[in-house]
């Protein structure tokens, strides 16, 4: 809040629209700003883990003693000392599959086996090196294509939370990897494959990914005399909660989940992770216990789905896609996390932004004996519109139609039907493709380079629905000063919800933004939200503020009549309830809640009329120059344009953007988790795990939100978080082909990955 | 669960860490017959390998107090650009009389790892650790540079080439420091390195090609050319620097056939590694194109 607007101030400006600086931006920048990760408690002990070494494994014995002896240990804890205080020791929001420690079986490599507690890390971390186990092994699946039709499973028996009703077919169901199977049928696909002037057909690959948030996990549980208190960095403190008090068999009320600032998120602190390993710890040493993982242990808790994507168009003579077959395989890694809501949720938009009127999709979360993966800016999106956005490059060359001209040719408009059978509203396809072309200068002569420098420019355009139906609630309190205090758990990890936050109520209060203040999430005082992922919390959090705040309005116009004032903003209020109490004191509590609609998806058919409250669209232009005696590009220039809605904060939505992008470049180009045929990573640590400096970044770099009102948003706005990263992966390979004449199929787009594929071009293979 | 001693007290102590005053303090306290006593510069190497539990000390010996003594950048009497051994990475790069005297090393910097390890890296670091992947020994071998060390029986002096003798492997002693770097004026040389990443910019290099190419009267009359990164140490490359010794220099290059003996020779005289960065026939390539790409930037420098 800043407190150098003064309350008296007129607010004639509109509040939404306004690029309000971050309210947090001075704390974070002097290093003020509340972190998780530097909260000391008195007392506490330091949790360490000891990891599986083998991918799949039935555990025979863990011999702790060497690590016990160690001075300073206070205790080592295995996943049987566990079943003492929660005897059904699972935990994950799709499938209850994942034990807090590994109990009878190991399923991949870093999988948390025993932990050690100590005053002192250093010596939890040390003791925790002495543990060792005896395992029968087991043969491994890595490969998720091979693991859909493996003998080898990686869980006897599938086991559904009771969360997602449309899983609950799944329960008890044996000797399978497949954890979900989302199915699509529309049409008559094979009829219009039969007709079709063209058919194409490609496979896509993507690679493992870690979010690398620079705050690595971290989480504090305090044991109280009987409910328990977690500190951790989370995108879903009411998850939680919600998920400790059914693993403990408590009411939610005795368990308080509280956040700080987050130093990033990603998806990766979505639902729970260390969570129910700190409380089980902590209530076992009856102490507080803190775990703060290392960068190198982060890569084995969550990380972003490897795929395989097939995929097969049928075209029309002019050019029309009348058919698209989407086969797609998600590596969900050991345990499920929300993997299954990205084959489904983001699945059925497997066939992109267009117009196509017979489509079958087959999208299915595989268990493999990797790490984990779940949810991951953009949930599963940028895997799809890497495959199909190339896909759609190779047949607009092939036909010689011009890459912009075949999409927009395609392309989705409002009142037509996604393949899903939800009618598009508020979904600027087009415009975006425009403006993309616009600003590249699609239809200029363009410097395609000379010698060993070619050039080259892509586009690509994505597209994204939103997870409904999830509800968000929130709690304005105004003082008798009229000041306002907004309670809320969406969670500020960066994307300055908070600033966006308080303007939505400060233009219905009519003051000022910056006289708002945002509590930080704490179950015990702020109310539910789903959480804070996939682009969800403008919309929704946006409409439950909003709704909030006029609530408290009205109160606040009725206190003002009733004391013969006209409202008028703060000052009116301050008068209003000094006439009332008498003095400066009590409040004005205005809620607000709201759900968003959806319409569960016909089981044969896959189809809803209703999947969305609203469609995300973002889309990348790139010009690119390829050094053919190498294979190394370099990004000259790089295009981000999506539909937000009416942006809340322009400023904000600029970097949410830009941010999203190269967060995609950096996955399209550098980044992989590179595993051994043993299924152990090679590469946990960000000296090997290349994310881009400051020195990747393109030297010319253009974002956009295009003119748009999303009708049904709040002050016509919607998410827009990850957005930018949907065209970057295949905009940059269109532009490789455009430069060099190759076709690159797997991610990342390393130089020998580009190099090698020019050799091949002429005839001259590299030698491996 | 089980619990254990709980008390603070008798907790592991996992090394000793010495700040020695002096130079004859600081060998005094080395050991030529204990891998897990080291001597440490910035401590970014030994920081990165003790994190990943490649190295357990006993015992560590910060140089950081000798910087003043042994921190300096200075001209000796016969021209050598002198660097010290404690001399960090940032002040060779913000160095007058190293852009004078070097200007390859001042052109290098700047993509030479991060601003922040930089700022500690010393240059008797990066030599001692032996890391092929370090670019500042590839760069010292082009430049046939001096190497002081100090041990108990007194000084001696070895050329980069002889000091790095495999991969994390020198010539050095347990309880020898490298006290300073001596590169000997040459008139009429021209030097330049290319560090060539594969994954960001601020990786280790995957290759690493630094030449120096002494000319007079419009051509080369000697050439050092030295492939690091893909190799276990900086390696020179004999073939290539008899293809240059004597080439005409026409204008920023040289005639198609003496580039082509110089590809040629780094592509067959040079085993090439594989890793993560990229296949060794994919590197040789680099070093055939960058090789080249070396030369026109040493003749333009």
């Amino acid at each position: 809040m800043d407190t150098k607007v003064s309350p008296d101030q007129v607010i004639d400006a509109q509040q939404v629209g306004r690029s309000v600086p971050r309210m947090e931006g001075a704390a974070k920048v002097t290093g003020r700003a509340e972190y998780i990760h530097n909260l000391r408690l008195p007392g506490v002990l330091h949790g360490k883990v000891f990891r599986s070494r083998i991918a799949h494994g039935r555990i025979l014995s863990i011999d702790t003693s060497a690590a016990r002896a160690v001075a300073g240990v206070h205790s080592v804890v295995t996943g049987e000392d566990i079943r003492r205080i929660i005897p059904e020791p699972y935990y994950g929001p799709a499938f209850h599959d994942q034990p807090i420690l590994a109990l009878d079986k190991v399923r991949y490599v870093g999988e948390p086996v025993a932990a050690v507690l100590a005053a002192d890390p250093h010596v939890a971390e040390y003791a925790a090196g002495l543990i060792t186990a005896e395992y029968e092994e087991l043969p491994a699946v890595f490969n998720e294509v091979e693991a859909a039709t493996s003998s080898v499973y990686v869980h006897d028996e599938l086991k559904p939370a009771i969360t997602f009703p449309d899983l609950k077919h799944l329960k008890g169901k044996r000797n399978t990897n497949v954890a979900l199977d989302y199915k699509l049928r529309r049409g008559d696909v094979a009829a219009a494959f039969a007709s079709a002037a063209h058919v194409f057909e490609h496979e896509f690959h993507t690679q493992h990914i870690m979010h690398t948030p620079f705050e690595p996990f971290v989480a504090l549980a305090e044991p109280l005399d009987d409910s328990v208190t977690i500190h951790t960095s989370s995108q879903m403190p009411a998850y939680v909660r919600l998920e400790i008090a059914r693993l403990l068999g408590w009411p939610e009320n005795k368990v308080r989940a509280r956040t700080a600032y987050l130093g990033g998120g990603f998806g990766a602190k979505v639902y729970v992770k260390i969570e129910p390993l700190v409380v089980a710890l902590a209530l076992l040493a009856r102490r507080p216990v803190k775990m703060s993982l290392t960068m190198e242990e982060q890569f084995y808790v969550i990380g972003k789905h490897a795929t395989t994507f097939r995929i097969k168009s049928a075209i029309t003579a002019d050019g029309r896609i009348a058919a698209r077959k989407c086969e797609v395989f998600w590596n969900g890694g050991a345990y499920a996390d929300i993997g299954p809501r990205v084959s489904q949720k983001s699945g059925f938009t497997s066939t992109g932004p267009y117009q196509i009127e017979c489509a079958e999709i087959d999208s299915a979360e595989i268990y493999t004996n990797l790490p984990p993966a779940g949810a991951f800016r953009g949930f599963g999106i940028p895997q799809l519109v890497w495959a199909y956005e190339s896909h759609t490059d190779i047949i607009a060359r092939a036909l010689k139609i011009d890459p912009l001209e075949f999409r927009r040719r395609n392309i989705l408009h409002d009142g037509q039907e996604h393949p899903t059978g939800t009618v598009m509203r508020d979904a600027e396809f087009d415009e975006v493709l425009v403006r993309i072309a616009a600003r590249m200068g699609w239809d200029q002569p363009f410097d395609r380079g000379t010698g060993t420098k070619r050039r080259g420019r892509g586009i690509a355009i994505g597209v994204k629905a939103s997870i409904a139906p999830t509800t968000s609630f929130a709690l304005v309190n105004v003082s008798a000063d009229g000041s306002a205090v907004l309670f809320c758990n969406t969670i500020d990890m960066g994307q300055a919800s908070n600033t966006a936050n308080a303007q939505l109520v400060a233009e219905v209060l009519g003051i000022a933004a910056e006289r708002v203040k945002v509590t930080q999430a704490d179950t015990d005082v702020t109310p539910f939200d789903m959480g804070t992922l996939g682009s969800r919390s403008m919309f929704h959090m946006g409409h439950a503020v909003r709704l909030a705040a006029e609530h408290a309005r009205t109160q606040l116009e009725a206190l003002c009549a009733e004391g013969g004032i006209t409202y008028s903003g703060e000052q009116s209020v301050a008068q209003g309830f000094r006439k009332k109490f008498g003095m400066q004191a009590g409040n004005i509590f205005g809620v607000g809640h709201y759900t968003s609609r959806y319409q569960a998806a016909d089981p044969v058919t896959g189809m809803s009329k209703e999947v969305t409250p609203f469609w995300m669209i973002g889309g990348a232009g790139i010009e690119l120059e390829v050094d053919t005696e190498t294979g190394h590009v370099t990004i000259l220039r790089m295009v981000n344009v999506v539909d937000a809605g009416r942006a809340i904060n322009p400023r904000v939505v600029e970097t949410q953007i830009s941010g999203a992008a190269l967060m995609q470049m950096g996955q399209t180009m550098t980044e992989e988790m590179i595993f051994t045929s043993a299924g152990e990573l090679t590469n946990p640590s960000l000296a090997y795990y290349k994310i881009p400096g400051i020195h990747d970044i393109p030297a010319s770099i253009e974002n956009e939100a295009v003119e748009a009102e999303t009708r049904n948003g709040p002050f016509g706005s919607k998410g827009v978080g990850e957005s930018g990263t949907f065209g970057v992966s295949p905009a940059i390979a269109n532009a490789i082909d455009d430069a060099v004449g190759v076709r690159l199929y797997s991610l990342p787009l390393t130089p020998e990955s580009i190099y090698r594929a020019i050799c091949a071009a002429r005839g001259e293979p590299l030698e491996d | 669960m089980n619990r254990g001693n709980d008390r603070l007290e008798n907790l592991l102590i996992p090394f000793e860490l010495l700040e020695p005053r002096t130079l004859p303090e600081a060998l005094s306290m080395l050991a030529d017959d204990d891998t897990a006593v080291r001597p440490m510069g910035g401590g970014t190497a030994l920081m990165l390998m003790m994190k990943a539990a490649v190295f357990t000390p006993r015992r560590l010996v910060s140089l950081r107090a000798l910087a003043p003594a042994l921190g300096g950048i200075a001209l000796d009497e016969r021209g050598a650009l002198c660097l010290g051994g404690m001399a960090t990475l940032s002040s060779l790069e913000h160095s007058a009389l190293v852009k004078t005297h070097a200007s390859v090393i001042t052109r290098a910097m700047p993509q030479l790892s991060n601003v922040r390890v930089r700022h500690v890296a010393t240059v008797g670091g990066a030599l001692a650790h032996a890391d092929p992947h370090m670019d500042l020994p590839t760069i010292l071998t082009a430049l046939d540079a001096r190497v002081q060390i100090a041990g108990p029986g007194g000084s001696r002096e070895l050329f980069v080439d002889a000091l790095i003798t495999g991969y994390y492997e020198t010539a050095l002693a347990g309880n020898e420091l490298i006290t300073g770097v001596a590169i000997d004026a040459v008139p009429g040389r021209k030097a330049a390195y290319i560090k060539c990443t594969t994954r960001a910019a601020d990786d280790w290099p995957a290759l690493g090609v630094a030449l120096s190419l002494v000319c007079s009267g419009g051509h080369i009359e000697t050439a050092r050319v030295v492939i690091g990164a893909a190799t276990d140490r900086p390696t020179r490359v004999p073939a290539a620097e008899a293809a240059l010794a004597g080439a005409l220099i026409e204008g920023t290059t040289l005639a198609a056939a003496t580039l082509d003996r110089v590809r040629d020779a780094v592509a067959s005289q040079v085993v090439y590694t594989s890793d993560a960065q990229g296949s060794g026939a994919y590197k040789r390539q680099l070093a055939r194109v960058h090789v080249v790409r070396a030369i026109t930037a040493a003749l333009q420098a």
